[in-house]
């Protein structure tokens, strides 16, 4: 189990940073969310699997942690909001531009 | 009752974000609630700071009666509750030139004040925060209220604002990683456990990971030179109130965390913590003061400044000692309220000028009319420089005596050199703006945003700079503060059960 999620973080972390750094905003845009789905697996492999039992469940065994699951929570509404911000910014952009390549997003230019 | 003090500056202006939004119909009412809620908020806070000078003892507040370790903590001691009211006050200011300001972007934009009021929130928020995560919450709720702000600017706002996000939301994916980081190491995120835990074990592995991308996470918060490219653009965009709140108190979260944590991650990062930030720090001082020279644009000459004066408290971080932390908070204070006076200032005489733009072009000789702005300016440009009677030679020369009593005359000469150079570029644009006369430009409208906000601001420099006792005697408790991390809040044993 641990291999595979350390597998998983790394492939998510390693796709999500060469999109983030394309030159297309959409791509770059998804790269954000694969980064914030590592981001996410990472919480959870931080003691979420502990133990089998749900945290606060009045049954026998290990109980599982359940501050990770509380922060991943809050991590995906976070990026859940962020991420609707971003693609309102892009269609606006993509819009004013008719391009998605940052490249031609010169009204900064000076 | 007290510990609901360390709530109130961030509940009083989370509420109104709510409230103002319900009043989006009737204008002149919202601004009116949004200001006296940030006043209240400002209040609020100096009543926080001012008791916990008195009984010396921080402040803690868990949020629901949840116990320490594992529920959300507010801890304030003197210097989160010093950058608290340094928020209140700058933020107070920016609702005032906000309540007035016959910007569109302002004036014809519901949403502005709600937005405004969550800015600051989460700013309190950040600043009183006891919990590495809590931290995390509320600097994303400065980075979506801050760049929605900047998007409904109109013009460039808009790729200003993705610029400005996208760069924001990789420096939170690193504090959370640094979150995530800790928590497999430790088992907690309170600060005040974390600092006591570390302490005990420095060495696991995963730790020194989490302390590099808590590094990076502040320094590009703080726009620390490798980081700092969104800065100078964000500001030619974002309409004045907003950019005079982000290059004035919201860069100080970086240097907040810098501080509040380097006491925590030192133990981990030790020697190469403070060889990065003296580097950043340096870089920070030569980029942003020939940037500044080098601009022709007001606003963007006074964000290349930031860059130059944040380097300058990374530079007091880096050295470390108790003198350099309490120059680091006279600094960062100092700052806060000369910037975000000069750029109301800078933002005022855009609006009067033709196409609203704030390059020098455009404000050539615009002052003319205007002789009490131009020595609003020229006293804010004096206490950006550090010239002695103003505030700003206060900090400059704490910093100076720190770091002539460790010898260390070669970064000193560049701070030294700096300082020359704001000196510089404020008297030129003063020059420009109210000395040079209008060449048949036309187009400029007598009537704009009032000079009541910097006016006020400028004020609490000078005062500041004449009474300097009691901000001198602040910022050497809250240096003692930083000193001792594990005195900072320890808060009581949760009473068991907990899991």
């Amino acid at each position: 189990m641990n291999l595979l999620l350390a597998l998983a973080i790394g492939g998510l972390f390693g796709t999500g940073v060469h999109q983030l750094l394309r030159r297309s905003v959409v791509r770059s845009a998804i790269g954000l969310v694969i980064l914030s789905n590592a981001m996410n697996l990472l919480l959870l492999t931080t003691g979420a699997y502990d133990g089998a039992v749900a945290a606060y469940a009045t049954l026998q065994g290990t109980h599982s942690d359940a501050l990770p699951q509380a922060l991943i929570l809050t991590a995906i509404v976070i990026s859940m909001g962020g991420f609707s911000f971003v693609l309102a910014l892009l269609l606006l952009l993509s819009a004013r531009h008719r391009s998605d390549d940052i490249d031609r997003f010169t009204e900064l230019r000076h | 009752m007290n510990g609901h003090l360390a709530i109130l500056p961030f509940l009083l202006p989370l509420a109104g974000s709510g409230v103002t939004l319900l009043l989006a119909r009737r204008r002149a009412l919202q601004g009116a609630v949004a200001l006296g809620l940030l006043l209240a908020g400002l209040l609020s806070s100096a009543a926080l700071l001012r008791e916990i000078w008195e009984t010396g003892r921080p402040v803690v507040f868990q949020m629901g009666a949840w116990p320490a370790p594992h529920g959300i903590t507010f801890a304030a001691d003197l210097l989160s509750a010093t950058f608290a009211t340094l928020a209140g006050a700058v933020f107070a200011a920016g609702g005032l030139y906000a309540w007035g300001s016959r910007d569109d972007a302002v004036r014809a934009q519901p949403a502005f004040f709600p937005l405004f009021l969550m800015l600051a929130a989460g700013l309190s928020g950040a600043f009183l925060s006891g919990d590495l995560f809590h931290l995390f919450v509320c600097t994303e709720l400065i980075v979506i209220s801050g760049a929605a702000l900047t998007a409904a600017s109109g013009g460039a706002g808009p790729e200003a604002a993705f610029k400005y996000f996208y760069i924001s939301l990789v420096a939170g994916l690193g504090l959370l990683i640094a979150c995530g980081a800790f928590y497999a190491a430790y088992g907690t995120l309170n600060l005040a456990d974390l600092a006591a835990r570390i302490a005990a074990r420095p060495e696991q592995p995963l730790a020194a990971v989490a302390a590099v991308f808590l590094l990076v996470y502040a320094l590009g918060k703080c726009a620390g030179v490798p980081f700092h490219f969104w800065q100078p653009d964000f500001h030619a965009a974002a309409s004045t109130p907003v950019s005079a709140m982000l290059s004035s108190v919201i860069v100080k979260l970086g240097v907040y965390v810098l501080l509040r944590c380097g006491g925590l991650f030192l133990p981990l990062a030790g020697g190469p913590f403070r060889a990065v930030v003296l580097a950043v720090g340096v870089a920070g001082v030569a980029v942003g003061s020939l940037g500044a020279i080098g601009t022709r644009h007001a606003k963007r000459m006074l964000a290349y400044s930031t860059l130059a004066q944040v380097g300058l408290m990374l530079v007091a971080i880096a050295w470390g000692s108790h003198g350099a932390l309490a120059a680091a908070v006279v600094l960062a204070v100092n700052h806060a309220l000369v910037k975000s006076a000069l750029l109301m200032i800078a933002g005022a005489m855009a609006g009067r000028a033709p196409g609203h733009s704030a390059a020098f072009d455009a404000l050539r000789g615009l002052g003319a009319a205007l002789p009490a702005a131009g020595a609003l300016f020229l006293l804010g440009g004096l206490a950006l420089a550090g010239v002695p009677p103003m505030n700003g030679f206060i900090g400059k020369w704490l910093l100076f005596r720190s770091g002539a009593g460790e010898e260390r005359f070669l970064v000193l000469a560049l701070l030294a050199a700096a300082g020359g150079l704001s000196l510089v570029y404020t008297v030129r644009a003063y020059q420009l703006v109210w000395w040079t006369p209008r060449g048949g430009g036309s187009g400029a409208s007598p009537a704009g945003d009032s000079f009541a906000a910097p006016a006020l601001l400028v004020a609490a420099c000078v005062a500041l700079g004449v009474f300097a006792e009691p901000l001198l005697r602040l910022a050497d408790g809250a240096a003692a503060d930083i000193l001792r991390p594990d005195a900072l809040v320890r808060p009581p044993p949760p009473p068991g059960g907990a899991p």
